[in-house]
């Protein structure tokens, strides 16, 4: 057996760990415990110096396990395995104590949390002698990417990869491409063209060589692992496609929340009532009339049906409050004398251009009206003075129960996730939220990925969001896929489950429980096996095997077991001399 | 039952001043700015928000625009340049039209050719009376006193001094009479829709008694308007006010001893009041005609027609009286009889117009909004 030796590194993380901590004492007392050959503390050990001095201690003292005692292993853990690897020795030779977010900063004894840090670091120093050298991974990449949702953010990723050269197979459950963009007639805030920019890119989609379009399909399977997925899609004559690519982009888009469904507005009660993307269709057709044909006076929007509502959806949906402002200048464009008025709840106004568009409706003769989301919504009635309609409501800035004259009115319908969100996300292996919107990796600093390698997120499946906001997510997540492509290959998890054959009965109960697909049952041998590409290392197979069976590699039960011996026997010394 | 909007209300605003009702986005910072501003009476903002969303009888239902004296801190501090303060004025215009029963005031406001057609009518009115009527004597130029100024009141042929004296208090009687008249339904008017029209305000007889104080007080003091943070225009809008009371009191209610034959000296009581009334007058109008010229003054930037024919016809009324005066102590027997008659054409119009039915009613307004306004905290 080859002789463990120990390099033992107390950070002083500047003041944030040294100020609680007595560092100097942590490292002199670990001097002396078995196997450490040396212990240091330094100022900040995550810097370049701080590096040079574990890489010098590594080759002068011959060191083959390294404790690093400062931070979470979330911040530098990759730092310090990078810097054992310089030092040739293999990275997961190394083991952290993080004695600041769960010591130093979390306590105000200095003799205790010094005390703390004793035990935690004796844990990772018992824990690190149990430690393998594990070797990292990588699989070839498939060329070919999957965009499921052929809207704006789908066609946006996909012209952006065939225009790279690369396949696109691009699913579209609808007859044409397009999506809720190609309904639309105008863009926010500039008043564009956006029906003949969006018609401009469908028609570039169906020209590319590149992109292939199963239309009125859905995909039926997906399966693999970052690089080499394969799928199953089911075309219009139930005609089954198997495809294989590297990368999955998920752009499934949106859907308008059921006008319906908002008591108040008797949407389906009042011909007079429509919703936001009829009213696009009527722009579209050159002119505004109600379901009579006639030319209406007194045209109500209202903001936020069914968004930021404790009775419906209670998130933002975005877009709407910009879009009412257009309808209002298109209003005012088209019917010069008519009266608008604007029901809103909060004008939202935060995108570039979008203040400036407030600011210039405001001065077209629009009566901006607001109400209250916690009081009752407004309600839509008969005018019992006339043949139109009336809505009642108590505006905030006057607080007056006020009566708005309408013979159009117009709901700002806010966006949901599509019914079928679920099954998608099982079939795409992503996560959604409670609004059924897919959950990226990061919300701030890894938006359009996911927890699955391979999967991306782009468009309004991921949240409500503008045109511009969806193309960008959609060329973000094009980058990464070709950042794939091109390198060729990509490494993959290497903290994985084991299976030891010898001691598996075959029950199965492992693959039940694993979320992400990767254990599978060898009927011949009547064992299982695990997929170390698909294996994310999360152990739950490991702690239901009954049979003790599975081992989790970098978090075996003899490390995990020897932590916990090292934590303890430090306590326990430290509680023998608080008793002398 | 619910209020109905009116979208046509700020747009029937704009013909009676220059500010921007779609401009303001509600945050306040004019009401917060203004030291007049208090519970109950809250403004700009709320007026404002009236107007915008058209609710006329809410609107025309408060004094808050009376109880503001356009110092123009609201216009300043404004985020979206709305010039709430010009707005208020706006509102003031639109609400003695509505005061106003015989809808000349409406007509007046927001057509300046009606305003000048009235105002040249009764000009004319009083110049061919005079020389109808009350013709230079023949002889005229011999009606000098001893200290060698024009006998006023003895030019006229025909027509004794005493005599002359007393046609013109009568004139004086009904021309106070009619704009008095006029001025007191306004006033009613106001009380109905600010006070009576609400049947859920009762106030009790000994309120009304407690609380009348407030209309003498701040008629004579104008102690409201001296909260502003501009001092300045308080101080010139009193010495305007108390000089042009003075002067009118003394014409109309001592007209027989104002209004005499022998020159007085010059601290004698009768021009001593005279010049101090000349003085505070001009020294207020030339104040605001520089600064409304100037146009640097937030408060004084936008002219109405209204405004301008205010300023106009008081300056000429004080200057015809000046060079009357002087004419007068010059012994210059024509040309004081011209003079005078010219004053009386400028002022006697200046007058009914303007009291009852444009700028100057606001004389009347402010102390009864203050008035009325006391009343509703007192309930």
């Amino acid at each position: 057996m080859e002789e463990k030796r120990i390099g033992v590194y107390v950070c002083w993380c500047g003041t944030n760990i040294a100020m609680m901590v007595d560092v100097k004492d942590v490292a002199k007392e670990m001097e002396s415990l078995p196997d450490v050959v040396l212990a240091r503390n330094y100022k900040y050990m995550c810097s370049d110096p701080g590096q040079d001095m574990i890489i010098k201690d590594i080759k002068e003292h011959n060191l083959n396990r390294i404790v690093v005692a400062a931070c979470s292993p979330r911040l530098h853990e990759l730092t310090f395995r990078t810097a054992l690897d310089n030092a040739g020795l293999n990275p997961y030779m190394l083991q952290m104590a993080n004695i600041r977010e769960q010591d130093s900063w979390v306590h105000t004894d200095r003799t205790e949390a010094t005390d703390k840090a004793k035990s935690l670091v004796a844990a990772a120093i018992r824990r690190v002698v149990h430690h393998k050298p594990l070797q990292k991974r990588t699989v070839d990449v498939h060329a070919d990417t999957l965009i499921i949702g052929g809207g704006v953010s789908g066609m946006a990723a996909a012209l952006e990869i065939s225009d790279a050269g690369k396949r696109v197979l691009l699913i579209e459950k609808n007859e044409n491409i397009g999506g809720t963009a190609a309904k639309l007639n105008l863009s926010f805030p500039y008043m564009n063209d956006a029906n003949g920019a969006i018609h401009n890119l469908i028609k570039k989609v169906e020209e590319s060589d590149q992109i292939t379009i199963y239309s009125k399909s859905e995909v039926k399977e997906i399966h693999g692992y970052i690089g080499n997925f394969k799928g199953v899609v089911k075309g219009q004559d139930e005609k089954e496609t198997h495809l294989e690519f590297g990368n999955v982009i998920v752009a499934t888009g949106l859907k308008s929340i059921d006008a319906g469904k908002i008591k108040n507005y008797g949407y389906w009660k009042y011909p007079q009532v429509i919703t936001s993307l009829e009213f696009e269709s009527l722009t579209k057709q050159g002119k505004i009339v109600n379901e009579e044909g006639k030319v209406p006076d007194n045209i109500a929007i209202i903001h936020c049906a069914g968004s930021r509502n404790d009775n419906y959806n209670n998130y933002c949906s975005r877009t709407c409050c910009m879009s009412a402002l257009k309808y209002a200048n298109q209003v005012r464009d088209m019917l010069p004398d008519s009266n608008i008025f604007e029901l809103y709840a909060d004008m939202r106004a935060f995108g570039k251009g979008c203040e400036e568009l407030y600011t210039s409706t405001s001065r077209r003769g629009v009566m901006f009206l607001m109400f209250d989301q916690r009081n009752e919504l407004p309600v839509i009635k008969k005018d019992e003075e006339g043949d139109g309609l009336v809505i009642e409501f108590n505006e905030k800035l006057s607080g007056e129960d006020i009566q708005v004259p309408a013979d159009l009115v117009i709901l700002m319908v806010g966006m949901e996730a599509h019914d079928d969100a679920k099954k998608v996300s099982h079939l795409a292996g992503i996560s959604m939220c409670g609004n059924g919107f897919f959950i990226e990796k990061h919300p701030k600093l890894d938006p359009v990925a996911t927890t699955t390698d391979g999967v991306y997120v782009v468009g309004c499946c991921q949240a409500p969001k503008d045109i511009p906001d969806s193309i960008s997510q959609a060329q973000a997540a094009v980058a990464r896929v070709l950042a794939t492509i091109s390198k060729g290959s990509v490494e993959i998890e290497v903290t994985t489950a084991e299976i030891n054959k010898d001691i598996c009965c075959g029950c199965q109960f492992c693959i039940s429980v694993c979320p992400y697909g990767a254990n599978s049952f060898d009927a011949e041998n009547n064992v299982s096996v695990v997929n170390e590409v698909l294996c994310k290392g999360c152990g739950t197979c490991a702690t239901a095997c009954p049979s003790g069976a599975i081992v989790t590699k970098h978090f075996t039960d003899e490390q995990i077991l020897s932590q916990i011996e090292g934590l303890m026997a430090k306590v326990l010394e430290l509680e023998e001399v608080e008793t002398d | 039952m619910n209020t109905r909007v009116n979208p046509n209300l700020a747009k029937e605003l704009n013909k009676y001043g220059k500010g921007n009702w779609n401009e303001c986005f509600h945050c306040g910072n004019c009401t917060a700015i203004c030291p007049l501003s208090e519970d109950g009476f809250l403004f700009p903002r709320k007026s404002i928000r009236a107007i915008q969303m058209g609710l006329d009888k809410k609107f025309e239902a408060s004094v808050d625009p009376w109880l503001c004296y356009y110092c123009g801190d609201c216009s300043e501090t404004c985020p979206r340049d709305a010039n709430p303060g010009e707005l208020m004025m706006a509102m003031r215009r639109y609400l003695t039209t509505k005061y106003d029963m015989t809808g000349l005031s409406r007509k007046f406001y927001t057509s300046a050719i009606w305003e000048y057609a009235f105002i040249a009518i009764i000009a004319l009115l009083v110049v061919v009376s005079f020389l109808v009527f009350l013709p230079l004597r023949p002889d005229a130029a011999s009606m000098v006193n001893e200290s060698g100024g024009v006998m006023i009141n003895s030019l006229i042929a025909g027509v004794s001094p005493d005599r002359f004296v007393t046609l013109i208090e009568y004139g004086d009687w009904l021309m106070a009479f009619i704009v008095a008249g006029l001025l007191i339904s306004n006033i009613l008017n106001m009380f109905y829709k600010t006070i009576l029209s609400d049947k859920s305000i009762r106030i009790s007889v000994s309120t009304y008694i407690t609380e009348f104080w407030h209309l003498i007080y701040n008629f004579v003091t104008q102690a409201s308007f001296s909260k502003c943070e501009k001092k300045s225009y308080w101080i010139g809008h009193l010495l305007l006010m108390t000089g042009y009371t003075i002067m009118f009191i003394v014409v109309v209610v001592f007209l027989p001893y104002f209004q005499v034959e022998e020159v007085y000296p010059f601290w004698h009581w009768q021009r001593a009041l005279g010049y101090y009334a000349t003085f505070g007058i001009i020294f207020f109008l030339g104040m605001v005609t520089y600064q409304r010229l100037r146009k640097t003054q937030i408060n004084m930037k936008f002219s109405h027609a209204s405004d301008w024919v205010f300023i106009i016809m008081l300056a000429l009324t004080t200057i015809s009286g000046i060079i009357l005066h002087i004419f007068r102590l010059s012994g210059m027997v024509e040309a004081s009889y011209y003079t005078y008659i010219i004053h009386l054409a400028i002022l006697v119009p200046m007058i009914v117009i303007e009291v009852p039915f444009s700028k100057w009613s606001h004389l009347a307004y402010r102390p009864f909004a203050i008035y009325i306004s006391k009343l509703k905290l007192a309930v």
